[in-house]
C-alpha cells in the first residue's frame, strides 16, 4: 500500500476540516470528521481500503473514546491521530502483512496513532497561536465599524492557519512517513522486545482513554459499581454494546424515579414540618 | 425591515431570517477562529451580527452593540448555543428601550458559560458522544461501515436539532430556559444518564479492551487462565483503575499516564509477561 500526492493532499484537507478548533465547525469537523472511526472510513475510502481503514478507527476510537478539552487544554490531537495516524498505520499493518483483523494490527494501529495523536498536540497550539494574528486584525475592523470583516476573521483567515497546522504536516507525514514505517518494521523482528513492547503499549492505551473518561464520570466511590456492572454485563455475561445501553437505560430509569421521588417527599417533608410548627403556635394562643 | 415590524406592533422584533442566519452562524462558526486568548469570542460576535444589523438601522449603533459581545467567551457550543439565544432576547429587549447595558448582557454571559460547559462536557462530551461511539464500535465489527455511518447521522441529527432547541428555547425563556437545565428535577434526571454512560462505558472498555499475559505458571497452565478462572478481563479491569488512579489520585497528566504504561510494556515484554503471539484474539 502506497500514499500518493493526491491522497496525502485529500488527508491534509480533512486534517484541516477536523481538527478542533477546525474548519468544519465543531459538530461537523471536530465531533464527526474527527473521531478515528468516522476517520477510519474516510481513510479508508481515500485510501481505497475501507474495511481496514475502519477497523484501525475503531481501535484507535478506544483511546480517545472521551476527547474532553476542558478550558482549550488538550493531551492529543485529533487531526494527527486521525489523518496521520490510521494512514501510517494502515501502511504498516500492510507493511508487516498482518492481519487487519488480528489484535497484533489493533494494537500497532493504537500505537501508532496514540503517539502521533499526543504529539500532535503541538499543532493545537500552533493553530490557536496564529489564530491571534487574525483575532489581532477582527478588533481593528470592530472599531472601525467594518462588522462584516468579522465573518473573514471568523470562517476564512483560520484556513492560513490550517494550511501551516494542518495541511502541510499531514502532507509531509503521510508522504514521508510510510517510508520510515516500512524500514523500521522490516528492521524489527516481529517477536523482538521492541516489537513486544509495542503490541504491550497498543494493548495497554485504551485503558488511558477509558479512565479520562472515568476521571469525568465518577464523582463518589459507589459510581465504581456502575462501572463495574456494566463491566460484568459485557465481560461475563456476554451482552454487546446495544443490549448493556438497553439496560443501563432501564436502570437510569428507575433511578431517576427514585431521585424525583425523592424530591417530591422533601417538599412534602418540608411542608408538613412548616404544618406542624403552625399548629405548636395555634396551641400556644 | 426591522422599521416595518416597528410600524406594525410598535416594537422592534428580530426578523425570523436574521435568527436563522444568527443560529446557523453560532453552528458552524462557534470554534472556527479558536486562540487560547479569545476562544469563542469571535463566534459569538458573527453570531450576534445578523440581530444588530436587523434590531439597529444605524451603523454606529450596530458598532455599539456589537462592542458588548467583545468579552471573552468559552463554553461547551452544542448546549452554549441557548446562552446565544439568551442574549439574542436581551439585546432585543434593550433595542426597544428597556434598561439593559452592557454590564448586564456581560454578567449573565459569564454567569452562564461556566455551568453550561460543565453540563455540556459532563452530558454532551462525556456521555452521549461515548454512548454513540460504544454502539458505533459494536456496528464497525470486521469493518462494517455501519458503524461510522450510524454515529455520522444520529450524532449529526442529534447535534444539529439539539443545539437548534437550545438556541431558540433560549431566546424564547431567556433565563427561564436555563432554570430548566439546572434546576433539581434536571439534576435528578443528568445524573441519571450519566449513570447510563458509566455503564456503558464499562461495557465499552470489556469489549474492546484486551489485555492478555503469556506468562506460563510453572506447575504447568497459563496465569491467564487462572486470571480468566477469577474474573474474565481481570486484566483490562485491573489497568483502566490503575490509569484512573493516576490520573485522579495521583494527579498525573494522561500523557505521563501513557508514559507509564510504555514503561509497565518494556517491562513487562522483557520478564516474559507480555508475548507478541500470545495476546489474545478479541472476544466479541
Amino acid at each position: 500500500m502506497e500514499i500518493n500526492v493526491f491522497q496525502a493532499a485529500l488527508l491534509g484537507l480533512f486534517a484541516c476540516l477536523a481538527s478542533m478548533p477546525g474548519l468544519g465547525g465543531t459538530s461537523i469537523g471536530n465531533y464527526t470528521l474527527g473521531r478515528p472511526l468516522v476517520a477510519g472510513l474516510v481513510v479508508g475510502l481515500i485510501l481505497g481500503d475501507v474495511p481496514t481503514g475502519i477497523i484501525v478507527g475503531a481501535a484507535i476510537q478506544v483511546v480517545y473514546i472521551a476527547l474532553v478539552t476542558p478550558g482549550g487544554t488538550v493531551s492529543a490531537d485529533v487531526r494527527a491521530a486521525c489523518y496521520m495516524g490510521i494512514p501510517l498505520a494502515m501502511v504498516a499493518i500492510h507493511a508487516a502483512g498482518l492481519d487487519p483483523a488480528s489484535t497484533e494490527a489493533s494494537s500497532l494501529a493504537t500505537a501508532l496513532g496514540a503517539t502521533l495523536g499526543t504529539l500532535g498536540a503541538i499543532l493545537f497550539y500552533g493553530t490557536a497561536t496564529i489564530n491571534l494574528v487574525w483575532q489581532g486584525m477582527g478588533w481593528k475592523w470592530l472599531e472601525k465599524g467594518d462588522t462584516h470583516k468579522l465573518y473573514l476573521v471568523d470562517m476564512v483567515l483560520p484556513w492560513i492557519s490550517h494550511i501551516i497546522c494542518s495541511f502541510i504536516p499531514t502532507f509531509l507525514i503521510c508522504l514521508a512517513g510510510q517510508g520510515m514505517v516500512d524500514t523500521l518494521l522490516a528492521s524489527l523482528p516481529m517477536d523482538g522486545l521492541a516489537m513486544k513492547t509495542l503490541f504491550a503499549v497498543g494493548s495497554l492505551l485504551p485503558c488511558v482513554g477509558i479512565a479520562i473518561l472515568l476521571k469525568q464520570v465518577i464523582s463518589k466511590p459507589t459510581d465504581f459499581l456502575t462501572f463495574f456492572f456494566g463491566f460484568t454485563l459485557a465481560a461475563v455475561m456476554g451482552c454487546n454494546l446495544i443490549a448493556a445501553s438497553a439496560i443501563a437505560c432501564f436502570f437510569a430509569l428507575i433511578n431517576f424515579q427514585i431521585s424525583t421521588m425523592k424530591l417530591k417527599l422533601a417538599q412534602v417533608g418540608s411542608g408538613a414540618t412548616l404544618a406542624a410548627s403552625d399548629d405548636e403556635e395555634e396551641e400556644d394562643i | 425591515m426591522a422599521e416595518n415590524t416597528a410600524a406594525e406592533t410598535g416594537k422592534k422584533k428580530v426578523s425570523k431570517k436574521a435568527l436563522a442566519k444568527s443560529f446557523h452562524n453560532w453552528y458552524y462558526g462557534n470554534l472556527t477562529c479558536f486562540s487560547q486568548e479569545h476562544m469563542q469570542t469571535f463566534g459569538y460576535l458573527v453570531s450576534m451580527l445578523p440581530i444588530v444589523e436587523d434590531l439597529y438601522d444605524k451603523k454606529e449603533d450596530q458598532q455599539k452593540a456589537l462592542t458588548t459581545y467583545s468579552a471573552f467567551f468559552n463554553t461547551e457550543p452544542q448546549i452554549g448555543s441557548m446562552i446565544v439565544g439568551v442574549t439574542v432576547g436581551l439585546e432585543e429587549a434593550r433595542a426597544n428601550g428597556d434598561p439593559i447595558d452592557d454590564e448586564t448582557i456581560n454578567g449573565i454571559r459569564a454567569g452562564l458559560m461556566g455551568p453550561l460547559a460543565g453540563i455540556g462536557d459532563s452530558l454532551i462530551v462525556g456521555t452521549l458522544i461515548p454512548i454513540l461511539l460504544g454502539i458505533a464500535l459494536g456496528l464497525a465489527e470486521g469493518g462494517s461501515i455501519l458503524g461510522p455511518i450510524f454515529y455520522i447521522v444520529v450524532w449529526n441529527l442529534l447535534a444539529y436539532f439539539g443545539m437548534k432547541l437550545a438556541y431558540y428555547r433560549g431566546y424564547d425563556l431567556g433565563g427561564a430556559a436555563v432554570e430548566a437545565l439546572v434546576g433539581p428535577n434536571a439534576q435528578a434526571l443528568r445524573d441519571s444518564i450519566v449513570m447510563i454512560g458509566t455503564m456503558v462505558i464499562g461495557a465499552v472498555a470489556a469489549t474492546w479492551v484486551s489485555i492478555s499475559t503469556a506468562l506460563e505458571l510453572p506447575g504447568g497452565g497459563t496465569l491467564q487462565g487462572t486470571l480468566d478462572g477469577i474474573y474474565p478481563k481481570l486484566l483490562p479491569l485491573i489497568f483502566t483503575v490503575f490509569c484512573w488512579w493516576l490520573m485522579t489520585k495521583k494527579k498525573v497528566s494522561p500523557i505521563v499516564t501513557m508514559l507509564v504504561l510504555v514503561v509497565i510494556a518494556f517491562v513487562g515484554a522483557l520478564v516474559g509477561f507480555f508475548g507478541a503471539a500470545t495476546i489474545a484474539a478479541p472476544t466479541v
